[in-house]
């Protein structure tokens, strides 16, 4: 059972204002009952699946100056300050 | 001019001057005025740059200039792979104005082919959904029959294609969003192996099984994009570096002494009738060429969408915990805010399908929860692989249909995610194992709805699969779009 205090608390933990958690009850609490046949599988191994990655292939560590069009993606006043909201 | 041709035929009509790659590029640009505003397959067109690259081609072509292998073939991209200058939304209010400051390296790589990137594409918002309802922009509509879902989540690539608004598409396939759309819209879908193609610029939604892929209207097309895209890209580590094949040369080897082996676990319960009539008849088709076909029982297939689900959630919710509104979203003023409501503000903005992922993958990695399900689901992802290692010491090919059930009407499954997620039975092994799958159209229902034929090969056998799909497809006929 899926309650509206758990969903509010997931809702915490991805940071999104659920305006209407109520919704999502529900949908959350009928796709878990369908995860719960995990239960069931027999599992004669423990293995999970891995990928093995070399890392002979990392570029360089040089610095690479940020382009204009990165800067120009940020948001600025009319002086050309980088603006950002004030947080309390 | 007939927009119909393959991408193929274009390149050789483009090269020896039967047509003009503007005259080309200005017709397909006067379909997709015409028909888009039905179908809503674009989210962005790129109109003057299209026009204005495909007069300098012409141009090279006159000049003997040396020319891509593309020469102005006009693409559409899914909108959830970045394109330096033309917005990405990735079908999202979050993303609504975002212009990637780079190219992906598969849409360079087009570039440097010369391919007119003609526009990007809808999907379902951050790809997540198979219907390509869950867009902010609105639905697309399946271009053999409007009312009609044409799959999803890259159903504006398979959309654009079917409907001549480009001659062919980049998507991305999590758990069949390339294949599901080439199946509904009845058009070739490649999911490749995963490492063969770069997911750089592909904006992440679940890294671990997600997979750039060509959509086109032939498998030679398919194969033509292939060797494009295709290969190791210093910039995406997860990327083989494996020698270059090309997927072109031999496509027309055949099937004869090959083994097919048929997936039971795919064509039982909740199939449609005319989807099982369909793999019957295939099976018997490839038969006739010389193949081999045994029913192969893949057990672990049961448990693939609860495993999927849980894994596609869970990478989800942490890959979209970057939309922080720092570095994304949107302008709310200098006024004061505490940091949390700052963000959480912002990120109410998200789609009910993707709050619900994030929601769901947030409680299937929290203690407590982690072990019942996340670490079960990864165990069944070990588990479908090493019965399709089995498998493939038997066979060179698994076959199933690409989706269980026909294309169902916009609206009809909406408001039962559930319901929605079942329909990706057939195409979730492909991308929890790895391996590469493709769809092929291969008929039509009694109501003309697309039935899509999916193949499977044993992992970066990408040659071998493709020849096995252009052989498939050679048994069809299938009727030209009336719209």
């Amino acid at each position: 059972m899926v309650e509206r205090k758990e969903i509010e608390h997931l809702g915490d933990l991805v940071k999104v204002d659920l305006n209407e958690p109520e919704k999502y009850i529900k949908q959350v609490e009928q796709i878990l009952n369908y995860f719960d046949r995990l239960d069931k599988v027999e599992f004669h191994s423990d293995d999970t699946l891995r990928t093995q990655i070399t890392t002979d292939g990392l570029r360089d560590d040089v610095h690479e100056p940020y382009g204009d069009s990165l800067i120009g993606h940020l948001k600025k006043d009319q002086n050309n300050f980088i603006r950002a909201p004030k947080m309390v | 001019m007939n927009l119909g041709i393959s991408a193929v035929e274009f390149v050789s009509q483009a090269k020896d001057g039967t047509i003009s790659v503007e005259e080309f590029v200005a017709k397909t640009l006067d379909r997709i005025k015409k028909v888009d505003e039905i179908i809503h397959a674009f989210i962005t067109v790129d109109t003057q740059n299209a026009l204005d690259k495909a007069k300098a081609i012409d141009k090279k072509i006159k000049s003997k200039e040396k020319i891509g292998s593309c020469f102005g073939m006009p693409v559409s991209i899914k909108d959830n792979i970045c394109t330096a200058g033309i917005k990405t939304t990735c079908a999202s209010k979050m993303l609504e104005n975002f212009v990637a400051p780079y190219d992906a390296t598969v849409v360079s790589r087009l570039k440097s082919e010369d391919a007119i990137i003609i526009g990007k594409v809808n999907l379902d918002e951050f790809a997540m959904g198979s219907t390509t309802e869950f867009s902010y922009f609105g639905p697309t509509r399946n271009p053999w029959n409007l009312e009609y879902i044409p799959g999803g989540s890259s159903g504006g690539s398979g959309a654009s294609v079917a409907a001549l608004e480009c001659l062919a598409s980049l998507g991305s396939d999590t758990g069949g969003s390339v294949r599901s759309p080439a199946s509904f819209c009845s058009v070739v879908g490649l999911k490749p192996t995963y490492g063969l193609i770069s997911r750089y610029g592909l904006v992440s939604y679940a890294n671990s099984i997600e997979q750039v892929g060509p959509i086109a209207k032939t498998v030679e097309d398919v194969a033509f994009l292939l060797n494009i895209v295709s290969g190791h890209d210093p910039h995406d580590n997860t990327t083989a570096n494996n020698e270059h094949i090309d997927y072109v040369k031999d496509l027309k080897s055949g099937v004869s002494g090959k083994k097919i082996g048929i997936i039971s676990q795919m064509i039982e319960d909740g199939i449609d009738k005319e989807v099982a009539s369909a793999t019957d008849t295939a099976i018997s088709k490839l038969q006739n060429l010389g193949a081999e076909c045994i029913q192969i029982s893949l057990d672990a297939v049961e448990h693939s969408v609860a495993a999927y689900y849980t894994i596609a959630a869970a990478e989800a919710s942490s890959n979209l915990a970057r939309y922080d509104n720092l570095r994304y979203g949107f302008d709310f003023g200098t006024e004061g805010y505490e940091f949390k409501a700052f963000v959480s503000k912002a990120r109410s903005n998200f789609g009910p399908e993707v709050t619900r992922r994030m929601l769901l993958g947030a409680f299937v990695l929290s203690a407590g929860y982690y072990g019942k399900y996340y670490l079960k689901a990864q165990k069944v992802r070990a588990m479908i692989k090493a019965q399709l290692d089995e498998a493939f010491k038997k066979v060179d090919y698994l076959i199933s249909p690409t989706m269980p059930i026909l294309p169902f009407k916009v609206g009809e499954k909406i408001d039962d995610p559930l319901k929605l997620y079942l329909t990706d039975i057939n195409t979730v092994t492909a991308n929890l194992s790895g391996i590469p799958a493709v769809s092929v159209p291969f008929s039509m229902s009694s109501s003309g709805l697309p039935i899509g034929m999916q193949l499977f090969a044993n992992s970066f056998k990408e040659k071998e699969l493709l020849q096995a799909a252009y052989a498939l497809q050679e048994t069809t006929n299938l009727p030209e779009i009336s719209l």
